[in-house]
């Protein structure tokens, strides 16, 4: 077939067009639509910080909303920058006044108010009020609000739970003008600042509280202050989310943002690698070469403000005494530990605590010594007579761990303490008391703000995990605790804690740290994105870029 | 007939009810809902207002005379999620459970039929060891090993697929692909052995001896009689159609029942794995209902059994 010229000229004329016609919506969508691959986006089934207690939920919060102290998230040492309010001071040792930023909008194009902050931190939103309490009772999902006219949301009963593990003595925040506001707790407070800052203390739209039809419908679709909005969320499946082109801190760099659930780790790598995802999350330390051997990929991430521990109950046989648990603490190479199983990765962390505490850091802590001898010549002074020491383990919970606890009861062997494993299935199986004797198990701790507080005396003191499902007590170390919480002075709260750590992590083991735990994302090696070992993913326009191909 | 079907559905939902009951008592005696879903750092405040919010705290026989009593009365209860009726949350996820399991089946009919006949009518030649090769590398190689070798060859390799997620037909074609090659493999093998054994009939050779043409005693004679097996094999397949397919859908990302059960168990949300249960059960239990009225229809010899059974 032979093309005449003016033929040559039409199908050129309809090849333009066609390229014209393809190309114009793309080149009008300047920003990027980017896909994450998580292994869950939530486990509670909701978008409400004070319901969802997850590591997880903590990576897709960050987009959706905002504290009004923050972090410099991408800094080792995590310092803190204003976020919600632009300023803050002490007014005495139980009151924090804060500024509010000016034309902060919701998603729902609302003006951040004090009105709006004083309403997180409110009993309704809490759902203490005593009428709220009387319809959670009744299995209601509403309630008729006594103070003014109208109903109001039931929150489930673990919110106002949660709530008050967060905010343990706060008594009330006032508006002090529309632009201010006043944190007041009941009893001197000096973590005020940090909690203020800490998951769970995010900012919500009361107009859209108000608005949504229950608790759950909210939840479902939360109105925040943060650079992307929810469009669509469908639990164990997918979280849309797309740009709030309002936001304060400026035109957010994506258009939409998917998180998808992937929940096979070989299957996300396999998505990264086709182009199907921009980035996958929880990639672990054994699939890091996988990605890194592409050009186009790369594995990021390292250590975040999450230690994994080894948990003692010491009221059953061996473990009642205190040397069997020493000699553990001493026994374990956590050094080997983090460079065969982390490939280097991550690190020994100077016992349950982390650089970001600041003043609150006790540079000169450190884990028990990996001492064989020591640990050995504790054993044999504790009478030892080689009953069987469970440890109880579920199956790659956290990353690595059924290697690691092979690697431990290995270990302890060596130093002359049998060690059997005991896999469980599930939580309730690993702190059940009735199915035997109850001794060794694994767990992480976090610190979602940057004191003692956050981690020691929330998972180890009176209130925590640890002492209310009777795994361990101490009189002294109890007594501690509360003046750790609510003295003021610098030196005094140092001293405290580090007599609090001694205590915990030596005289009378309640745990024994093992390493820092690292978290590891696959991206695209084009875009420029930095990980943050607060956990939270960022898309702001600060640390989101795809880079230019360079000729 | 009317008689043997309802002996037939009370059977059914004398099956449902022991599953329904054994699995509320195996999954609340192995397992905590508020630690698993508020997860292992909860406060302790927050897991006990969970308990006491969902009833936990009850024993466990009040909690099964709860539960049941309202299954009665029809409500199958609420997700402890995600807070919605669980039908509604396990019904969201039928349809696309179905866009890959219907296909899938169809492929097994289409691939597994023709082939299990071919071998049979082959048999011991080199078509018949290269099908019987084939089908039992479908037969024997895990789904999860068959799905990420697909997807790594087809999507990682070659990018004509996506490796995972739904949202377009593109996305279900790995999912289909993965089980249509299992399923396949089993019916092919289901459909040879059923095959030669009708081939060694003597009515066969009867047939052949009167001068039957050949293609004529395959059509009429020998695959009318070796449906009655592969029938039954398909209307497992049938049956489980709901049920989705587990391993697969999870490493497709597929956002189907199969899926939701996994997480559903993982997180002791007991009323959603209820509802699925219950929807494998009845779907199980319709399927093996239809396949029993075939076997009627294709074969006049089980109408007349059952009309006495029946009577």
């Amino acid at each position: 077939m032979s093309l005449s010229k003016r033929r040559i000229a039409y199908l050129l004329a309809g090849a333009l067009a066609a390229s014209t016609l393809f190309t114009t919506p793309s080149m009008a969508e300047e920003r990027p639509n980017v896909t994450v691959a998580v292994q869950q986006i939530v486990n509670a089934g909701a978008l409400d910080v004070l319901r969802e207690q997850s590591n997880v939920g903590a990576r897709v919060f960050y987009s959706i909303y905002e504290t009004l102290i923050d972090y410099e998230r991408q800094k080792p040492d995590l310092p803190q920058k204003p976020g919600l309010a632009t300023e803050w001071k002490r007014i005495d040792d139980k009151t924090v006044e804060l500024k509010l930023r000016e034309d902060v909008k919701f998603h729902n194009g609302d003006v951040m108010t004090a009105d709006d902050v004083v309403f997180t931190f409110s009993d309704e939103r809490f759902g203490t009020l005593p009428e709220q309490v009387a319809a959670q009772g009744e299995g209601k999902e509403l309630f008729t609000r006594s103070a003014v006219s109208g109903e109001g949301k039931v929150p489930p009963p673990e919110v106002a739970a949660v709530a008050a593990r967060a905010w343990p003595n706060l008594d009330r925040v006032e508006k002090v003008d529309n632009m201010t506001v006043r944190f007041i707790s009941k009893v001197p407070d000096p973590t005020l600042e940090g909690r203020i800052s800490r998951y769970g203390a995010e900012i919500l739209s009361e107009r859209a509280y108000r608005e949504a039809e229950t608790w759950y419908d909210f939840a479902r679709k939360p109105v925040g202050t943060g650079p992307y909005k929810v469009k669509e969320f469908k639990p164990d499946n997918v979280l849309v989310l797309e740009a709030h082109d309002e936001y304060w801190g400026g035109k957010p760099p994506i258009q939409e943002l998917r998180f998808v659930v992937v929940p096979e780790i070989a299957s996300r790598v396999n998505g990264l690698l086709s182009g199907e995802y921009d980035f996958i999350t929880d990639v672990p330390p054994d699939q890091i070469k996988t990605v890194d051997d592409q050009d186009k990929y790369e594995v990021v991430g390292g250590p975040i403000t999450n230690h994994r521990l080894l948990v003692f109950d010491k009221n059953n046989g061996p473990m009642q005494d205190p040397r069997i648990r020493q000699a553990m603490t001493h026994a374990i190479d956590r050094e080997a530990i983090v460079e065969a199983l982390w490939g280097g990765r991550t690190k020994v962390p100077a016992g349950l605590q982390w650089e970001y505490y600041g003043d609150m850091y006790i540079a000169d802590w450190t884990v028990p010594e990996y001492d064989p001898e020591k640990a050995r010549k504790l054993v044999q002074e504790a009478g030892y007579d080689g009953e069987p020491i469970t440890f109880r383990v579920l199956n790659n919970y956290y990353t690595n761990q059924v290697t690691n606890a092979q690697l431990l009861a290995e270990s302890f062997r060596q130093v002359g303490l049998n060690v059997e494993l005991d896999m469980k299935e599930n939580w309730q199986q690993i702190m059940d008391k009735e199915s035997g004797p109850r001794m060794l198990r694994d767990w992480s701790n976090s610190a979602p703000f940057p004191d003692p507080v956050a981690s020691i005396v929330n998972q180890h003191c009176q209130n925590g995990q640890q002492q209310q499902i009777g795994e361990w007590t101490n009189e002294e170390f109890n007594e501690l605790c509360i003046k750790l919480e609510t003295t003021v002075d610098l030196e005094v709260r140092r001293d405290t804690f580090k007599r609090m750590l001694e205590i915990a992590e030596r005289e009378d083991p309640a745990y024994t740290v093992m390493h820092q735990n690292a978290i590891f994302y696959g991206k695209r090696a084009d875009i420029d994105w930095h990980w943050s070992g607060l956990q939270s993913m960022d898309f702001r326009a600060g640390n989101f870029a795809v880079k230019m191909p360079s000729n | 007939m009317f008689a043997y079907i309802l002996n037939r559905v009370a059977r059914a939902v004398l099956t449902l009810i022991i599953i329904v009951s054994l699995a509320f008592v195996i999954l609340r005696m192995s397992g905590d809902p508020a630690i698993m879903i508020l997860g292992p750092e909860a406060p302790p405040q927050a897991v006990e207002a969970f308990r006491k919010a969902w009833g936990l705290d009850q024993p466990i026989w009040v909690q099964y005379a709860k539960y049941f009593g309202a299954v009665i009365q029809g409500d199958l209860g609420n997700s402890m999620r995600d807070g919605r009726a669980a039908l509604e949350v396990v019904w969201e996820r039928v349809p696309l459970t179905l866009a890959i399991t219907v296909p899938a089946l169809l492929l097994n009919i289409l691939i597994g039929l023709p082939a299990g006949v071919l071998a049979a009518l082959f048999r011991n030649t080199a078509y018949d060891r290269l099908i019987m090769m084939v089908s039992v590398i479908g037969f024997t190689v895990p789904s999860f090993v068959m799905g990420l070798t697909l997807s790594l060859l087809l999507a990682v390799w070659l990018r004509l697929l996506p490796s995972g997620g739904s949202g377009t037909v593109a996305h279900a074609v790995l999912p289909v692909v993965t089980m249509g090659i299992i399923g396949a493999a089993v019916i092919a093998r289901f459909t040879r052995s059923a095959m030669l054994e009708v081939l060694g009939q003597p009515y066969i050779r009867t047939a052949s001896a009167k001068g039957v043409p050949w293609s004529q005693v395959i059509t009429r004679h020998a695959l009318a009689n070796a449906a009655i097996p592969t029938m039954t094999i398909i209307g497992f397949m049938v049956g489980s159609l709901v049920a989705g397919a587990v391993v697969v859908e999870s490493v497709f990302s597929w956002p189907g029942v199969g899926r939701l059960l996994v997480t559903a168990v993982a997180n002791r949300d007991l009323a959603v794995v209820q509802v699925i249960l219950l929807l494998i059960g009845f779907t199980m239990v319709a399927a093996n209902l239809a396949v029993d009225l075939l076997y009627g229809w294709v074969d006049p010899r089980m109408r007349t059994k059952t009309a006495t059974a029946g009577a």
